[in-house]
């Protein structure tokens, strides 16, 4: 680059961060740019400073207000994590927005079929429903994509179109609730209901429910200590060589008995954790706010992220998506499926953004059913933040936090200083803007730019075949 | 194939070969497609679209067709040239709400200065200017970051699209959305003095609105500047294969900087025309898809500006047919035909209906 | 005696790379001058640089005694430089006459340029095309779509574009690559008469044989430098190779007489079509028995992509059979082919052999990281990579900071032996390689040449593909020529020469 050629200033080390440098520097860019629109389009640069203050304020510091962000992050979770894994199979899905309303469709007509249901069973049908709808409204521009070349940006986004109005069609339509005046869905049943925190204790007294629980509670118990076993296992390998040979029976033993170890400690978690937690709850509860409508989904953006993470660097599956999105020519060559990879792909993208529509009806939205007119607009922020996050799931956590942090305080800000809310959208665009072209930065902050060699190669052309 | 297409106007000599697979085929084949949707509107409402009717229909038709069209154009331009533009929607928004805004203001403050009339021509014109350059200002965004720093243009359309989104959705709330003066509203019809009383051929191309005559017009600009001068020699040259054209001395990132720009300044047509010539709001959906559409109407065209010009009608026709339909028929739920043009494009891209190959270079940034 | 063309002291930095290191190089007006050297050795780095392409760090060019400064292809084509790069510069759905008046379509009108948006003179243009071509004997037909074109007419529209920019100097960037021996020799011929003309020529190659065909004057470059210049009378083949290497060459591999045994593969009339849907592999039969190496002669392009794709199912086969041992293998997935125990060393690595981002360790287990031990269920076992990796990169000699690093960060020599490792490392019967040692400096081809020979020694079949005529006679035990998708004839390698495999390369065949 020209601009830095000559000039023999002083340069900060910035290498130890570097991985999270430019994602922090687009941030701060942003708020930045944002900051000057305030200004200029309010005349006074007070303002920039009430909009900001009342951002922070409204996302963490009023009342509930750490616990809506909480909530606002779960589909930008999920979301995200669609993004990311469409990202690394080469695949560039922008249609989480309508995958995410065809999830949700779905599963207001599995939350409202089966009444009388256990939760046990009927939260996870409802869920595989609405995962089940996304992912098969998502494999069909994969499957098109691999097959005609149909690119999937503009099938995925055709198709977003296409499900506003299909969902319009079935809430004002089949779906639409015959008791209730407004245009909109029944409600789910209550089993199907994406659980507040603050009804758990109630929810617990239920011992299937509690089952349920306890059935969760032991498969992280098996995860947990497979995961201590391997680490122990993997110390041991590493150790001289002398060693291992002269004791290789009595290291052997314990990998042995190791494997039951991980399904006792899973048996034990469960069992402790089913005849405790509803009694341990009863006792004592944090979550006391009968306005608070902090959700388990919470936790299931967690568990998603770590299952994502999982899946793609620690599966054969998770290999070869990877591999396809890196160098579909090298996949092939390598004996893998192309078609399979790209249609299996964007169906979990499709089912991940299912899921976050899923969680939206069953856990957040007022009437726990889908009304005509269901706002979202989580689509396009999902693949900033994916981007932001350099798709790693763990860091998508974060992102989507702040993500939803940002949405929860514009209507503070707004309040407190007239201006518009929407100004969030444009420092995220901002902010994709500045991540998606780390030049624009480096240029401004004047940092030299490292050797990288492309990660993912989503299709530049059309991808025609002749 | 788009090759032989692309290379129409090469010499007479060759006319063997530019028969086969040419725009005439393509033209036939809209033809077709025309009649059967025709009667399968007919079957839908029963026979009671005639005459004025049928007129209409069509009018409308070219009226629709005139945004996809210019978004289209813009895709011909851009690719081209080997620059992927995803972006379209986008500058078609940014241009809609600029010239909203500045035919509203600039009506405000001109309107004591001078009549109401002429102060409602000039703001007109200059909002389709401003618009217009509103959309320049995003493609010189996307210029820059795909030309200058080769991101992935996939990638830095969608961020264009994004960014207009947040923008208009910004300024949309601030300043336009309440309280607002009258404006003059949109273009009058412009009736083409002789032409526009021709029966039939008349009501339907010539009683149309600025713009449309300027789509027209700048197909013809666009066929002319790709296949008979210079300069789209060496377009063409630069989407195909950059490297050739750079070991020539020619100017690559010259060629698409221009490139893109100008079809920037026709995806701001495009948008102007949502609110300067379609209706007198701005809201910020109101682009629908429409850029995305104009990306299928090209890729239909086979990358040539006539084609896209009929896929771009076809479009058109999709929808003033559907809202034919919606008038004889309210008891259908209007969504079911909004989904079509959308189901179109795809079936499109998917190349059900012929499939041809894009610029070789196409997306891929050059690297010296 | 008047240089045509001077440069002095040229130095030219890559990242990591010092391509050209303070080069000279003179070029006397009328001559043509052979610029020999290994791949990497800086040729095409110099001939770009005196083209406008790169811009020299350091040194000077001089033009007829006049320093210049070539900002861009423009001013060295304002110059009188011409340059025929080894790949092709035209666009291929562009037709003759648009490819050459490409960047000068206009002519001047009143002195002034015409604008870039008047009208093309395409009529025009077309004529002068004609007379050019007649002038000096290059048949062009200035109507015909470049993409239709035979290689050796491409070469000859190249050639005509850079006269068309009335050229006096000009570049040959390998020319012969492409050519059979006999063409490359009408090539020499037209070389010849250009020179009689007036007309300088810089001829890059790194074929001893076409030095002594054709040049007056050679210049040798090696590792950047430029290490001598000599007249053809007083070189010997073994003189310029060391000079190109920088060491004595063992132009032998050193092999032992093959036992071949039975069939491994076998090919019956294998019909395959190309991306455009010509049969580009047409009426193919051979077969390869362990123990040996089948190697396929041929000027690129003439179907042995298409048969080696087909072979390893990555294309469809419109017709006939392969099979391998007892396997129809004609129409199956790639997974199954290799499965039944085949390694495949594809002719573009970067492209289909590795998977640049990933790791060295990914790439070492690329074909089987979905079996054991590299796999338990759906999870990978990733240390079970790594240790894979560490070994491969020890025994293969692969030059890695690490198994992390990622693999497009290696050497192109290094990439290849990363393939190498994986493909051969695996219980294999059959080797299908193709063009593996291209663009590799001397030492790389060396090893990869001994690994395959190994291979063989140790009972796999192997089928080598390569456009170098030399690496096929050295290696081969049977050879096959490969013309037009068809396969002409295969000949023992040990009675076959040179000229008898050039005819058939070029589609001649012998009556018997």
């Amino acid at each position: 680059m020209k601009t830095a050629s000559g000039t023999n200033r002083v340069r900060l080390n910035w290498s130890f961060l570097s991985p999270l440098l430019l994602p922090f520097l687009a941030l701060v860019t942003a708020l930045l740019v944002g900051a000057l629109v305030i200004w200029v389009t309010s005349g006074n640069l007070l303002t920039v400073f009430d909009a900001y203050v009342g951002l922070v304020r409204g996302a963490l510091f009023k009342e509930r207000g750490l616990s809506e962000s909480f909530i606002a992050a779960v589909p930008y979770v999920f979301l995200s994590l669609a993004v990311a894994v469409g990202f690394k199979a080469g695949l560039f899905n922008i249609g989480v927005e309508g995958q995410f309303y065809i999830g949700a469709i779905s599963a207001v007509w599995m939350g409202q079929l089966l009444p009388g249901l256990p939760a046990i069973i009927h939260l996870p049908l409802t869920l595989l429903a609405g995962a089940a709808g996304g992912a098969v409204w998502a494999a069909i521009p994969g499957y098109l994509k691999a097959r005609t070349g149909a690119h999937e940006v503009i099938t995925t986004i055709m198709l977003n179109y296409v499900s506003f109005r299909f969902t319009e069609l079935m809430v004002s339509g089949p779906l639409k609730d015959p008791v209730s005046t407004a245009v909109q869905t029944a409600p789910v049943a209550h089993a199907a209901e994406v659980w507040l925190f603050y009804d758990i204790p109630a929810r617990l007294q239920d011992p299937l429910n509690a089952l349920a629980v306890a059935l969760c509670a032991a498969f992280i118990g098996f995860v947990v200590a497979r995961a201590l076993r391997r680490r122990r296992e993997r110390k041991a390998r590493n150790a001289p060589m002398v060693l291992t040979v002269g004791r290789a029976n009595t290291r052997r033993a314990p990998t042995v008995f190791g494997r039951h170890s991980s399904l006792s400690a899973a048996l034990i978690t469960g069992i402790l954790t089913f005849i405790f937690l509803p009694l341990l709850t009863r006792l004592w509860w944090p979550f006391t706010d009968r306005y608070d409508r902090l959700h388990i989904g919470v936790l299931f953006a967690v568990a998603a992220a770590i299952g994502v993470w999982w899946l793609l660097w620690k599966t054969t599956i998770g290999f070869e998506l990877r591999t396809v999105g890196a160098n579909a020519n090298a996949a092939r060559y390598a004996g893998m499926n192309i078609t399979r990879n790209i249609v299996l792909a964007m169906a979990i993208s499709g089912g991940l953004a299912g899921i976050a529509g899923t969680i939206e009806v069953l856990g957040v939205s007022i009437c726990r059913c889908l009304p005509l007119f269901f706002s979202s607009g989580y689509g396009f922020d999902s693949i900033a933040i994916s981007l932001l996050a350099n798709n790693n799931p763990f860091g998508i956590l974060g992102v989507s936090f702040l993500f939803g942090a940002m949405r929860n305080g514009a209507d503070l800000m707004e309040l407190s200083s007239g201006v518009s809310k929407y100004i969030i959208s444009l420092i995220q665009a901002l902010i994709l803007l500045f991540v998606s072209a780390p030049p624009i930065i480096r240029w401004l902050f004047r940092i030299r730019s490292e050797r990288k060699l492309i990660d993912v190669s989503v299709t530049g052309g059309w991808g025609g075949k002749a | 194939m788009s090759q032989s297409a692309s290379t129409a106007a090469t010499t007479r000599l060759s006319s063997v070969r530019q028969l086969k697979g040419r725009w005439w085929v393509t033209a036939l084949f809209s033809l077709f497609l025309a009649v059967a949707a025709w009667m399968l509107l007919n079957l839908i409402i029963g026979g009671q679209c005639q005459g004025e009717c049928v007129v209409g229909t069509l009018a409308q038709t070219l009226r629709v067709a005139t945004p996809i069209a210019f978004a289209a154009f813009c895709g011909v331009l851009c690719e081209r040239s080997g620059v992927v533009d995803i972006g379209i929607e986008g500058k078609m928004l940014m241009a809609a709400m600029v010239a909203y805004a500045v035919n509203l203001f600039a009506f405000q403050a001109l309107k004591g200065s001078m009549g109401e009339q002429a102060a409602g021509d000039l703001s007109r014109w200059l909002a389709v200017i401003l618009g217009a350059l509103s959309a320049v200002i995003l493609a010189a965004l996307h210029a820059v970051v795909s030309i200058e720093f080769k991101t992935n243009q996939i990638i830095t359309g969608t961020v264009v699209n994004i960014l207009a989104l947040g923008l208009t959705g910004f300024l949309y709330r601030q300043f336009l959305a309440e309280n607002l003066p009258a404006g003059p509203g949109t273009f009058p019809i412009f009736n083409v003095p002789v032409l526009s009383q021709i029966p039939v051929i008349g009501p339907i191309f010539f009683q149309q609105k600025p713009l449309t005559y300027m789509m027209l017009i700048s197909a013809l600009l666009i066929h002319y500047v790709l296949f008979y001068t210079p300069w789209g020699l060496r377009t063409r040259a630069v989407g195909e294969h950059p490297r050739a054209a750079d070991t020539l001395g020619i100017g690559v990132y010259r060629i698409r900087y221009v490139n893109v720009l100008a079809g920037g300044l026709i995806a701001g047509l495009a948008g102007v025309w949502f609110t300067i010539e379609g209706v007198d709001v701005f809201n910020p959906m109101m682009t629908n898809g429409l850029g995305f559409i104009g990306l299928a109407a090209m890729i239909f065209g086979k990358w040539n500006p006539f084609g896209a010009l009929i896929g771009a009608l076809i479009f058109g026709l999709g929808t003033s047919v559907t809202s034919t339909v919606s008038i004889f028929r309210p008891d259908i739920p209007s969504q079911i035909p909004q989904m079509l043009p959308y189901l179109l494009t795809i079936i499109v891209l998917t190349g059900v209906v012929g499939r041809a190959v894009p610029p070789a270079a196409d997306g891929e940034p050059y690297v010296k | 005696m008047e240089l045509a063309l001077q440069a002095k002291g040229i130095t030219k930095r890559f990242p990591g790379v010092l391509a050209n290191d303070h080069v000279n190089f003179g070029l006397v007006q009328g001559e043509i001058h052979a610029l020999l050297g290994e791949n990497g050795a800086g040729k095409s780095t110099l001939m770009n640089i005196l083209y406008g392409l790169y811009q020299p760090d350091e040194g000077q060019i001089f033009v007829d005694g006049v320093e210049l400064q070539f900002a861009s292809p423009h001013d060295a084509i304002k110059h009188g430089i011409g340059m025929v790069h080894q790949h092709f510069m035209l666009v291929p759905p562009l037709t003759v006459t648009e490819n050459i008046i490409l960047g000068q379509e206009s002519t001047s009108i009143n002195g002034r340029p015409a604008s870039q948006l008047s009208i093309l003179q395409r009529r025009k243009a077309a004529q002068r095309i004609r007379d050019l071509s007649h002038q000096y004997k290059l048949d062009v037909d200035p109507e015909a779509y470049v993409r239709d074109l035979p290689v050796g007419a491409q070469q000859r529209v190249e050639i005509v574009k850079a006269l068309y920019r009335s050229a006096d100097l000009l570049i040959l960037d390998e020319p012969t690559a492409v050519l059979t021996p006999q063409e490359a020799d009408d090539l020499f011929i037209i070389m010849r008469g250009l020179a009689k003309q007036g007309k300088s020529i810089v001829f890059i190659t790194h074929k001893l044989r076409e030095v002594f065909a054709v040049a007056d004057t050679i210049s040798v470059m090696r590792a950047g430098k430029m290490v001598g210049t000599v007249s053809p009378a007083e070189a010997t083949s073994e003189s310029l190779a060391a000079l190109m290497v920088g060491r004595e060459v063992i132009l032998q591999v050193d092999k032992t007489a093959a036992h071949p045994g039975q069939p491994i593969l076998t090919v019956t009339s294998l019909h395959v079509r190309d991306d455009r849907q010509h049969m580009a592999v047409n009426d193919v039969s051979f077969d390869v028995r362990s123990g040996e190496i089948l190697g396929i002669a041929g000027v690129q392009g003439n179907g042995q992509s298409e048969l080696t794709e087909a072979l390893t199912g990555l294309r469809h086969v419109h017709s006939g059979k392969v099979a391998i041992l007892d396997t129809d293998t004609t129409h199956v997935m790639p997974r199954e082919i290799i499965e039944v125990g085949v390694a495949h060393i594809p002719e573009d690595r970067q492209k289909h052999g590795l998977v640049l981002s990933f790791p060295v360790r990914d790439n070492l287990a690329l074909c089987t990281y979905y079996r054991s031990p590299f796999a338990q269920g759906i999870e990978v076992k990733y240390p079970v990579l790594e240790r894979n990796a560490e070994e491969l990169i020890n025994t293969f000699d692969i030059r890695t900071p690490s198994a992390e690093t990622p693999v497009g960060s290696l050497s192109g020599g290094n990439q290849q032996k990363v393939i190498v490792a994986r493909e051969l490392t695996r219980a294999v019967k059959l080797v299908i390689a193709n063009q593996p040692t291209r663009g590799l400096d001397v030492g790389s081809i060396e090893f990869i040449h001994k690994r395959i020979v190994q291979a063989r020694e140790r009972g796999a079949a192997v089928l080598l593909i390569s456009a170098e005529l030399d690496e096929i006679m050295s290696l081969s035990d049977r050879i096959a020529v490969m013309y037009k998708g068809s396969i002409l004839d295969i000949v023992d390698a040990r009675t076959a020469t040179r000229e008898q495999l050039g005819l058939l390369m070029a589609g001649v065949k012998a009556q018997k």
